[in-house]
């Protein structure tokens, strides 16, 4: 695909120049230099020459559509000039860029990885059910993001007690690649669908029917991307937001409500993509108090960079901002649902303690609700 | 007709200029033999080496990768070695995560002097990855 064809493709040219895109940017709050309308407006003008200034730094987040009048898919026309820049120009990588490593090392046919390797015990893994929970890049996190958060594999541990609670033994992908995701929206084709059909075939030769994750960004590549290169994939995919808020308001979860009072940071993918706002909240009512920020649901704001591209003081100052929003709610808790969000906001409040007057602890949604379930189990089993 | 050559492993050796570069050297001036399947990568310290490089050696198309720099002790920035061997065994679980195996990245101290452990360093390792076989490689992967 070449410019000009980006930009009609993804109907840059109903554009009435309003600027509410940019009003609604994390990038842009970050840089002066990148302002999704300039970025449209140049493009259509044949103006500002090839290259966009800070093009890396868009997260994808989809505010810009979500706020847009027109219909300008901008997120994606952001991925196909990324698919042509690609050629001549390296994104800043942040941790090293291991995680972007992981991505593309995983995705070689002849490597078996071993991500399985954090099942404790006392976890119910079925390996011939229908069912498969997806876990992701939570296990490399683990060792790449520890010094930021040493608590991360408690992720797919409470995601397989809670499905273990309604009955679920899932199984697990013992050679799981990554998903994709963050490939895709860099504009890496070939990779992605690398990875696409990969993850696919695997699921569809073991017969998986139902395909449950605890990432958003996970559930918005099988659910959403996927099916753009395998076609229809055959396979149910399920947030675990979902699950939890079914299982709940079946009565199949008994969770006591307690004290704390929470508040909840959307992540993107799972609000603006896959379009999951309320199960979440379903859920964290159940456990105590809600209180929603000002910039919530689908409005909501990203935690500033995705992709592993592009981290610096910018997006710090995004989530510092953040972190003092989920404050001023009044909040003990601020819950996510997204492994990313978890560790990007975890990095703000350790290493930028200073600039915040109120402090709030970060958990995940589905640990939090694992804790609880433990608690209440604990508790029934003295009384 | 050519004889078809034996699979060779291809190997990085990331050696810090202070001291296992200087070892290297010592190696050569000693007309010491060691296998010419090593590519020696001379850097100013071995903590210049994180795990993203190590990955991408990997992925560009090595079979085994060697950090190599001083002794605890005579690091020539005082303590460049010591975080080097605590990011080392971040690198190790990640090899294991990956499938790739921590045996194919190994993390030595060898000094200026030691110009016949240098040699034999890279012989063990070279043997060793010749009795695994070579690393799956990307499609396209150098």
């Amino acid at each position: 695909m070449e410019r000009d064809d980006i930009f009609r493709r993804f109907h840059a040219e109903a554009c009435i120049g309003c600027g509410r895109c940019t009003y609604a940017c994390v990038a842009a709050q970050r840089y002066d230099s990148f302002s999704p309308r300039k970025v449209v407006e140049q493009g259509l003008n044949g103006q500002g020459g090839e290259r966009v200034p800070q093009l890396w730094s868009c997260t994808s987040c989809g505010a810009c559509s979500q706020v847009c009048n027109a219909g300008v898919d901008f997120p994606r026309l952001v991925r196909g000039l990324r698919s042509l820049a690609r050629r001549d120009e390296v994104p800043m990588a942040a941790h090293h860029g291991v995680l972007n490593a992981v991505g593309r090392l995983t995705s070689s046919p002849s490597l078996r990885p071993r991500s399985a390797s954090w099942v404790t015990p006392d976890l119910q893994i079925d390996p011939r059910s229908r069912s498969m929970l997806f876990v992701g890049c939570v296990p490399y996190f683990d060792v790449a993001l520890r010094y930021i958060r040493n608590d991360l594999l408690e992720l797919p541990r409470s995601a397989v007690r809670l499905l273990n609670a309604l009955g679920v033994r899932p199984r697990l992908d013992p050679s799981e690649r990554c998903c994709g995701h963050d490939a895709y929206w860099a504009g890496d084709d070939a990779l992605f669908e690398r990875l696409a059909r990969e993850n696919w075939q695997a699921a569809r030769d073991a017969g998986v029917e139902e395909i449950v994750t605890f990432c958003p960004e996970c559930a918005s590549a099988w659910r959403d991307l996927y099916p753009q290169v395998v076609g229809d994939t055959g396979i149910r995919v399920r947030t675990m937001a979902e699950v939890l808020a079914e299982g709940i308001a079946a009565g199949k979860l008994e969770l006591g409500a307690g004290e704390d009072v929470v508040t909840y940071q959307d992540p993107c993918r799972l609000s603006k993509c896959v379009g999951i706002v309320e199960q979440p909240r379903e859920v964290l009512r159940s456990l105590g108090e809600l209180r929603d920020m000002p910039r919530s649901g689908p409005m909501s704001v990203c935690c500033g960079t995705s992709g592993w591209v592009d981290c610096d003081h910018t997006a710090k100052k995004v989530q510092v901002e953040r972190l003092q929003e989920a404050a001023a709610t009044g909040a003990d808790v601020l819950v996510t649902a997204c492994p990313k969000c978890l560790v990007h906001l975890s990095c703000a409040d350790r290493h930028h303690a200073s600039e915040l007057s109120s402090r709030v602890r970060i958990e995940d949604m589905c640990v939090r609700t694992a804790r609880r379930l433990d608690r209440e189990r604990s508790s029934s089993d003295e009384s | 007709m050519t004889e078809v050559e034996p699979w060779q492993p291809r190997v990085v050796a990331f050696c810090c200029n202070w001291c296992a570069y200087a070892g290297a050297d010592l190696a050569g001036v000693s007309r010491r033999q060691y296998s010419p399947s090593v590519r020696i990568v001379r850097v100013m310290c071995s903590s210049r080496i994180d795990a993203g490089l190590i990955l991408q050696c990997f992925e560009k198309g090595a079979d085994g990768v060697m950090v190599l720099g001083c002794h605890p002790g005579d690091c020539h920035y005082i303590s460049g070695n010591q975080r080097e061997e605590v990011r080392i065994q971040e690198v190790w679980e990640l090899l294991d995560l990956l499938g790739i195996g921590r045996d194919r990245l190994v993390l030595r101290w060898i000094s200026a002097a030691e110009g016949e452990l240098f040699g034999s360093t890279v012989d063990t390792f070279v043997a060793l990855l010749q009795s695994k076989g070579p690393l799956g490689r990307l499609p396209d992967g150098a």
